[in-house]
């Protein structure tokens, strides 16, 4: 049975410091077993500037099963499948630890986009063009980031413009739909509770 | 407090003050059993009268002082050390050092178990209004101290005809009888101890689980409201929280010893849990939850070694009682009976495996070096092996609070 009381716990303190961590997560419907983070791109990596969703499946037995995680968006990154999202880090299989939470697990995620391990690589044509070719490897991963992990953030100018032809101010909304993450909804929202 | 006297509704056995009266509701303690209408002249039960009639005589006690001389010396208590500070305050001659027959003349309240023949002065009830500013007549010991100061608060402040106790700087009331050191320091002691157990309840009410990140002590059922220490670090965790991690079956090649068995938090390997309603905050504190544990668990008889005719896996560092008893397996051929196929627990396996190399010789597949020590011990020797063993065989011991929890 997944221990819905820490889930709603967990949930309520990354929304907490959402603005310090810049990690949110929300569940995917009313069922608390699905749930989507977002991370975004660490700063100084090819990442940076993107924001990067991924996919949460609670099992059964958590918190004393590791929560599956996925990368919902594209990355080229050693340790993550470039096909599938799949993520290889110790802490999501033998090293979990029920003292973890979704935010840290997270957090750890995070620290693998700046941290790459392309010794113990989940995508082998990733990884080896790590080892071999690093340069290439940082367009691409900056190309990836550019076209996949900003895709919303694509269509900035015509958020704004729709936003501000509701009646709020322009500057004021290119601030809060930053502050959100380029998610027009939620910008809508933030704009409306004042 | 002045818990001396037996509570006359007690006695009856009607007091409806129960545990907080202040009088003893111990049998023991000596009855105030003395008419004190009968001392005033008058009692009009006469001879059915339930309460001993003893002639209260203040007035020839003095002359009497020798005859009872040899009978005091017998029942006189050993002089209170604290007294003389608050005799000399109500001036009395100082009772350290001076002579017998001074004293003993003014000794109120014999024991009433004694015959009223030996009691020519005997009791002066304290509630006596001509008493009031001259206790002296009274040996100061002898006199509980005001309940109501003792509760809080004398009513009658400095009038009060009763000694009011000296402030208990723990509970903040004036309790401490200064003329009984032995009860001082008891109180004293029994204060601190409360004190420090309600301080250690208070702070344990915040501690939070790191797991199901609730406040231990918040949770809905009182079987869930413990702490579950781990022996090697100090992270606090729910008894049930901990106990579900631990025994969680390790899934996706998690290891039984680093995950598993280790802190969540800071990924110490402890070999066991100890439950505890409190939290503690000093080492000392830790040690005493976990000894009175080992204490409590080492009372009770251990369920796989069944007095001898079962096969304990832990051996000798098993923290449960290993009492052979006579006609058993062990008892007849001087070592535990074979052990049955082995459940699941790889671990286990691997440890006997490693055992039967060191016992070739003994062709027995189910014996193990361990279990030698269990040979011709007397359970006093069992557990004093095992004292000294503690936690060596750790593997073992890490299961036992898991397979079966009190």
């Amino acid at each position: 049975m997944i221990d819905f009381a820490r889930v709603q716990k967990e949930l309520q303190e990354c929304s907490r410091d959402i603005e310090a961590s810049g990690i949110r997560v929300s569940p995917k419907s009313d069922n608390l077993g699905c749930l989507i983070g977002t991370i975004p791109g660490p700063i100084g990596t090819p990442y940076e500037g993107g924001t990067f969703q991924i996919d949460i499946s609670l099992p059964d037995g958590y918190p004393f099963e590791p929560p599956k995680m996925q990368f919902a968006t594209k990355v080229w990154h050693p340790n993550i499948s470039s096909q599938s999202g799949a993520i290889c880090l110790d802490i999501l299989k033998d090293q979990w630890s029920p003292a973890l939470t979704l935010k840290t697990a997270l957090l750890s995620v995070q620290a693998l986009l700046s941290a790459p391990e392309p010794d113990d690589p989940q995508d082998a044509v990733v990884a080896q063009q790590y080892l071999r070719d690093y340069q290439t490897f940082i367009g691409t991963a900056r190309y990836w980031t550019e076209t996949f992990a900003k895709a919303s953030s694509l269509g900035v100018e015509e958020k704004v413009q729709k936003l501000a032809e509701m009646g709020f101010p322009e500057a004021l909304v290119r601030s809060t739909l930053e502050a959100v993450g380029g998610d027009e909804n939620l910008a809508l929202e933030k704009l409306c509770s004042g | 407090m002045s818990k001396r006297v037996l509570c006359k509704f007690f006695s009856h056995g009607a007091c409806l003050k129960g545990e907080h009266c202040e009088f003893s509701h111990d049998w023991k303690a000596s009855p105030n059993n003395v008419c004190t209408y009968y001392q005033k002249g008058l009692c009009t039960y006469g001879s059915r009268c339930r309460y001993e009639h003893v002639k209260a005589s203040r007035g020839h006690s003095s002359a009497s002082s020798s005859s009872t001389n040899a009978q005091q010396s017998l029942i006189s208590d050993p002089v209170p050390q604290a007294c003389s500070a608050r005799t000399q305050l109500v001036g009395v001659t100082p009772v350290l050092g001076t002579p017998r027959e001074l004293y003993a003349s003014s000794r109120p309240l014999i024991p009433a178990a004694k015959p009223a023949w030996n009691q020519e002065f005997g009791h002066h009830d304290p509630l006596d209004d001509g008493d009031i500013g001259e206790p002296s007549g009274n040996r100061p010991a002898d006199h509980s101290i005001c309940s109501f100061a003792a509760a809080g608060n004398c009513p009658r402040g400095e009038k009060c005809p009763h000694i009011h106790g000296d402030l208990c700087p723990t509970c903040g009331k004036h309790c401490l009888n200064p003329f009984r050191p032995e009860e001082r320091q008891e109180h004293l002691k029994m204060c601190e101890k409360k004190q420090k157990h309600l301080e250690a309840l208070k702070h344990s009410q915040e501690i939070e689980c790191s797991v199901c990140l609730e406040r231990v002590l918040s949770k809905p059922t009182t079987a869930e409201r413990k702490f579950g220490l781990l022996s090697e670090c100090d992270h606090p965790f729910c008894i049930s929280c901990i106990r579900n991690w631990r025994s969680s079956s390790p899934t996706s090649g998690m290891d039984v010893n680093s995950a598993l068995r280790a802190c969540p938090i800071c990924r110490k390997l402890s070999y066991f849990v100890i439950p505890s309603v409190i939290w503690y905050t000093t080492k000392e504190e830790k040690q005493e939850i976990v000894d009175s544990y080992k204490t409590k668990l080492k009372s009770i008889d251990c369920k796989h070694f069944d007095f001898g005719n079962g096969n304990c896996p832990f051996g000798t560092s098993c923290f449960y009682k290993h009492t052979v008893k006579p006609g058993s397996y062990t008892w007849r051929h001087f070592r535990p009976p074979p052990r049955r196929p082995r459940p699941h627990r790889t671990n286990f396996v691997a440890m006997d495996d490693s055992f039967d190399v060191f016992e070739p010789l003994e062709g027995l597949e189910d014996f193990n070096a361990e279990d030698l020590f269990n040979e011709e011990l007397t359970s006093l020797e069992m557990a004093l092996l095992l004292m000294d063993m503690g936690f060596d065989t750790c593997d073992s011991s890490s299961d036992e609070e898991d397979l079966y929890s009190p």
